[in-house]
């Protein structure tokens, strides 16, 4: 078991690297060009104050571009992973927390965002879908050595098995 | 050094750390001209009609104190915000024209490129006293969103259609004369958190968004009201 996920692992990881960063960068390339959305939808989560919402609603489409141009490449993979998996795991907080407090918005995601009729809601599903994420970003960030990466191979095998931290 | 020994072993540093500087070199071309742009630009040209104390909005009645404020905000290619003006337009016209109340239409643009077309054309037509005018006719012939219908030729036809006969009219929309003024009403709408259109404040506090955006009656009961 343990040997066969061993040589699975560079492509299970290559997977969840193109996953991963996939999502990321069509979320982000989705708003880049929608500033004044991308505000709106962060600032309909009514977590922030507004000024700190509208600055975000700036900053989250080319981070995301980039952390997800960065994985699907396979550069900084580790550094990149830990940053989408903690992006994903702030939405869910922010998807639940509106959830909770009875807000109906579109999660804008991948653009679109604020409010949308009762109905219109998908939090159980957003939350689900970023869960997937979070844990395709833990696996990349346990074992972030993977197929197609531009990150420096180390040269032997017993080196790959010391980043993934698989020593016994 | 050890890639020498090692030839087979893995890409270098180089083209990784190349890769690295491209991608958030470009997140950071692309971050920091929008962040810069959503500065409100207090040197942009302005319409008469336009209140800089009111969010940039386009002021009728300024004059009045006493009678109700009317806040609209609202995009010219949202399709919600055609059906408020179908249901509630000709009541607020009425409302102008008599004098019955202050309303400030702010045009905001989060549907992008031809909704800051149409603001700067409407600010445009707002200088030659044709605002309400072609506020009425964008919004009753709404085309599908950023489709290409709305261009500066398209409303300099419309301002002839109009009554504009103003030369300046014309260079004000072709030159995008008021693009600043469009970006600092996005802006305003942001800082004031108008989180989707139509948003339409009366005296500061929004209508019931479950009945006043639909019905014209419970959308007077609510001017009458304050």
């Amino acid at each position: 078991m343990k040997n066969k996920h061993l040589a699975l692992q560079p492509w299970l990881g290559l997977i969840a690297r193109l996953i991963l960063g996939g999502v990321l960068f069509a979320a982000g390339y989705l708003k880049i060009d929608k500033p004044d959305i991308s505000q709106m939808a962060v600032r309909s989560y009514e977590m922030l104050p507004i000024s700190i919402a509208n600055f975000l609603g700036l900053v989250l489409p080319p981070l995301e571009i980039a952390l997800g141009a960065l994985l699907i490449l396979g550069a900084l993979t580790r550094v990149a992973a830990t940053l989408g998996g903690f992006t994903m795991f702030i939405f869910i907080i922010a998807i639940a927390q509106a959830w909770a407090r009875g807000l109906n918005i579109d999660c804008g995601c991948f653009g679109g965002g604020g409010a949308v009729a009762a109905e219109d809601t998908r939090y159980l599903q957003e939350i689900l879908r970023d869960l997937g994420l979070v844990f395709l970003a833990a696996y990349l960030v346990r074992y972030p050595v993977t197929k197609f990466s531009i990150d420096k191979k180390p040269r032997k095998m017993n080196e790959i098995s010391e980043i993934n931290g698989d020593m016994e | 050094m050890s890639k020498a020994k090692n030839p087979s072993g893995g890409k270098d540093n180089f083209t990784r750390n190349l890769v690295i500087a491209v991608v958030v070199g470009v997140a950071l071309i692309m971050l920091v001209p929008t962040l810069l742009s959503k500065q409100t630009d207090t040197s942009a040209a302005i319409p008469a009609s336009v209140s800089a104390e009111d969010g940039y909005g386009i002021v009728f009645n300024k004059e009045l104190t006493d009678a109700p404020f009317i806040e609209i905000y609202e995009d010219f290619q949202c399709p919600a915000c055609a059906r408020f003006e179908s249901i509630a337009g000709e009541y607020i016209e009425e409302l102008i024209t008599t004098k019955k109340a202050k309303v400030a239409f702010h045009t905001l643009s989060f549907l992008g490129g031809e909704s800051q077309i149409a603001a700067n054309a409407a600010a445009c037509s707002a200088d030659e006293g044709k605002f309400l005018q072609l506020h009425k006719t964008l919004m009753a012939n709404q085309p599908s969103e950023n489709s290409g219908a709305w261009t500066s030729s398209y409303f300099s036809t419309l301002g002839l259609g109009l009554g504009i006969s103003s030369p300046e009219y014309d260079k004000c929309v072709g030159d995008n004369k008021y693009m600043g003024w469009v970006k600092n009403v996005a802006e305003e709408g942001a800082k004031r958190n108008i989180n989707s259109t139509p948003t339409v404040l009366i005296n500061g506090k929004e209508i019931d968004r479950s009945r006043a955006y639909a019905s014209l009656g419970d959308f007077m009961l609510a001017v009458e009201k304050a």
